[in-house]
């Protein structure tokens, strides 16, 4: 097996290969799908449309698209952390990568919620504080999550935008210079600390929806800590799903991996799962409910396979050589991304007995809405990364850039002397 | 003097974490919530031993809140299984497989002194009535979510799974009906009393009056809804285990307690602000050095850095 020693040091777009292929095609063309059938499904209701029923009034895209995909999508919110609040310099080559998946996983986990709630006309009432009830957990997701999205991290994803329009866009190099650096440099940590501290609150306010499920949610996942327990298994899977794109981005468009930097991710990944299994477990001890996890019922194994899926490739991963080779750093950090977005799914789905007897089994357009938008998420981090230089990759990425685009794009006017050393305007000076 | 990265971490987290202890301990003084107790609750009494199972309750609770007739299980009668988008009163009858008594047992909205619903309400759609204790649905004021019927532990609150407009069903004790000065439909129409309308007070007393007439008649000789779930304004009599015919264990505490931690999170908002501020006191730190980094980065490599 080969071991990799490139720095990731600069963000450079996936440029020179054709932006539409079959499979991003076939990507916009779930996503067409699923826009077409969420239309019928404004037009005739939720009930002929979906296998949800009075008893479980929650499907899949309230469990799977928000729960598990914005947990999936908290990548700008724990990487960022670490890179921000606990200065790992190195991380900062792979923020764009992460703020983009958490933009593009939160845009098609409300879409999908817009889609799910009965009368989508009244949301407009979260835009006038005293109609709120300050207590619901579900106010608090309603509020915080959209406004998470939309500001902080819509603010956080702009810098390869503009740095695109800086390049590409001549007239707009003046403005750049005059408004948008000054603004950017005065507010950025504050808009930062912003895209921490709301990600805290509603990632654990959806766990703390399930606290009022009561015994309806099997006494394994029920406990006083879910809040807890969920923005922890937020911040984990949002390195999982990072680090899972970064890779399958490399090798799918043939640019070079960094393993020192997809190891320090992989490293802080297995001690939160860790930490976070053995917080579980003590949680479960107190409680006084260890019996049930080895009740070997339906929910203890359940349990089991959620515990084995996070803690047995962690375990894996403490050794240095299995983070530094490729395949098997991406089979662990699938089973974990696959064993954090079980547990997430679980309290509201799989853990979750509303009343003997009943069922609720996703119908086939309720599936492809889900699937849909996910789609759609993916085409726009495929469309992103082409356009805009998110991905990460070594210094001479960019020189490469440079060149083609000087040949390829004259009208760019892109001369290595054409703004001084001191002129050149960027959010440092 | 350069402060270390350490030092300005340890005294913005110095600074903030007794405010922060200050801002959990004042409220928690407080903490045993008393749960606010409506000015005059109006409720019903159900006995099932009175209950003859006619289901002259169930039509007339149809009839009075405008209903459609819910046909579904033969197309001639009006038989619903369950409570559903048609039915907000329902008799069901509870049969045992051995010589043991059978009962019917009526289900609809048990007007909880502390609902479940109402805490679980993004926006205030479901509300109790300060004065009557009555909970309500507001059509303006609701997003359709089904929240409510998560957090419902009596699976009471139904949804219009079939319309575009879809609304809430559930019984809100016939309020029209009361404001002109008559009863409930259901309690208005059963001929043997087995369902009876109050003040909550009232019908409590006389439902403990009646196991204190026969006693070894009721089960475990309670009334469900005294102290079930912080207590409910709709209060039940059974010969048969209250479990048997649907009424959950749901212990004493009102659902909402479960909520404690948060209330007390989000109190004032007081503790995500002082997240916010300690959160942003490393940030600004943490942006000057990056900046300094970012230049002598551009020194190093001639390019432009990328934020």
């Amino acid at each position: 097996m080969k071991h990799i020693i490139v720095r990731w040091q600069r963000g450079v777009p996936v440029y020179a290969l054709p932006k539409i292929t079959p499979f991003f095609f076939f990507l916009c063309l779930m996503g067409g799908l699923a826009i077409v059938l969420s239309a019928y499904r404004e037009w005739v209701g939720l009930g002929p449309t979906t296998g949800m029923n009075d008893i479980y009034a929650w499907g899949i895209w309230k469990t799977f698209n928000t729960m598990v995909l914005t947990g999936l999508g908290s990548g700008g919110f724990s990487i960022g952390i670490a890179a921000w609040i606990f200065y790992r310099r190195e991380l900062h080559s792979v923020m764009r990568t992460a703020v983009l998946t958490s933009f593009v996983a939160y845009f098609s986990g409300l879409v999908a919620l817009g889609v799910d709630v009965g009368r989508p006309w009244n949301f407009y009432l979260v835009l006038m504080p005293w109609k709120w009830n300050a207590h619901s957990p579900l106010m608090e997701v309603c509020l915080c999550m959209p406004l998470y999205a939309c500001f902080p991290l819509f603010l956080e994803n702009t810098p390869p935008l503009i740095e695109r329009w800086f390049y590409t866009w001549p007239a707009f190099r003046p403005i750049l210079m005059k408004y948008v650096v000054p603004a950017t440099r005065k507010t950025y940590p504050y808009v930062i600390a912003l895209a921490y501290a709301l990600p805290m609150m509603h990632q654990s306010s959806l766990g703390a929806l399930m606290l009022l499920g009561g015994s309806r949610v099997n006494v394994l996942w029920q406990t006083p800590f879910l809040p807890l327990l969920y923005v922890w298994a937020a911040g984990f899977l949002g390195y999982a799903c990072v680090i899972g794109v970064l890779m399958v981005a490399c090798l799918s468009w043939k640019r070079p991996m960094d393993a020192r930097i997809l190891g320090i991710l992989a490293r802080i990944m297995c001690w939160l799962v860790l930490s976070w299994n053995a917080f579980r477990f003590v949680d479960i001890l107190l409680r006084g409910q260890i019996g049930a996890a080895f009740a070997f019922d339906r929910f203890s194994l359940l349990f089991w396979l959620e515990t084995l899926l996070l803690a047995t490739p962690s375990v894996y991963l403490l050794r240095g050589e299995n983070r530094r080779i490729p395949s098997r750093l991406f089979l662990a950090d699938v089973l974990i991304a696959v064993g954090g977005m079980l547990y997430r799914f679980d309290p509201t789905t799989f853990a979750f007995t509303a009343r003997a007897g009943a069922v609720y089994f996703p119908s086939a357009i309720e599936v492809v809405i889900a699937a849909g938008y996910v789609c759609l998420a993916i085409a726009a981090f495929i469309l992103a990364a082409k356009y805009l230089p998110i991905l990460p990759a070594p210094v001479s990425a960019w020189h490469d850039l440079e060149e083609y685009a000087r040949v390829v794009h004259p009208e760019w006017k892109l001369e290595t002397h054409d703004f001084s050393h001191h002129n050149r305007p960027h959010f440092a000076n | 003097m350069q402060v270390t990265r350490r030092e300005a971490l340890r005294s913005v987290v110095s600074k903030c974490v007794p405010v922060g202890a200050a801002v959990l301990a004042l409220p928690a003084a407080e903490a045993a919530e008393t749960i606010t107790q409506p000015k005059a609750p109006v409720g019903m009494l159900y006995d099932a031993t009175l209950c003859i199972g006619c289901k002259a309750c169930v039509v007339a609770c149809a009839e009075a809140n405008d209903l459609p007739r819910d046909v579904s299980l033969d197309g001639l009668h009006q038989a619903p299984e369950d409570l559903n988008a048609f039915t907000k009163n329902i008799i069901k009858l509870y049969k045992p497989e051995e010589s043991s008594p059978d009962s019917f047992v009526k289900q609809q909205c048990m007007h909880c002194i502390d609902p479940a619903c109402v805490a679980a309400c993004p926006f205030k759609a479901l509300w109790k009535n300060d004065e009557n204790g009555i909970v309500a649905w507001e059509p303006s004021r609701c997003i359709g979510c089904r929240y409510c019927e998560i957090a419902c532990a009596y699976h009471v609150p139904k949804f219009e799974w079939d319309r575009i407009n879809p609304k809430i069903v559930k019984c809100e004790l016939c309020q029209p009906r009361l404001a002109k000065g008559y009863e409930p439909a259901c309690t208005s129409v059963c001929p043997t009393h087995a369902v009876i309308f109050g003040p909550r007070e009232d019908l409590l007393t006389q439902a403990k009056g009646r196991i204190e007439q026969s006693p070894d008649k009721y089960f475990e000789n309670r009334v469900y809804g005294e102290h079930e779930a912080g207590g409910t304004q709709v209060l039940y009599l059974s010969h048969v285990p209250f479990e048997e015919i649907g009424l959950p264990d749901v212990g004493p505490t009102a659902i909402p307690a479960r909520l404690k931690w948060q209330k007390l999170i989000y109190k004032f908002l007081a503790l995500p602000l002082l997240v916010y501020a300690m959160l942003a006191a490393v940030m600004k730190k943490n942006w000057i050095d990056h900046r300094k980094e970012m230049r002598e980065e551009e020194e190093r490599t001639g390019l432009r850095p990328q934020l």
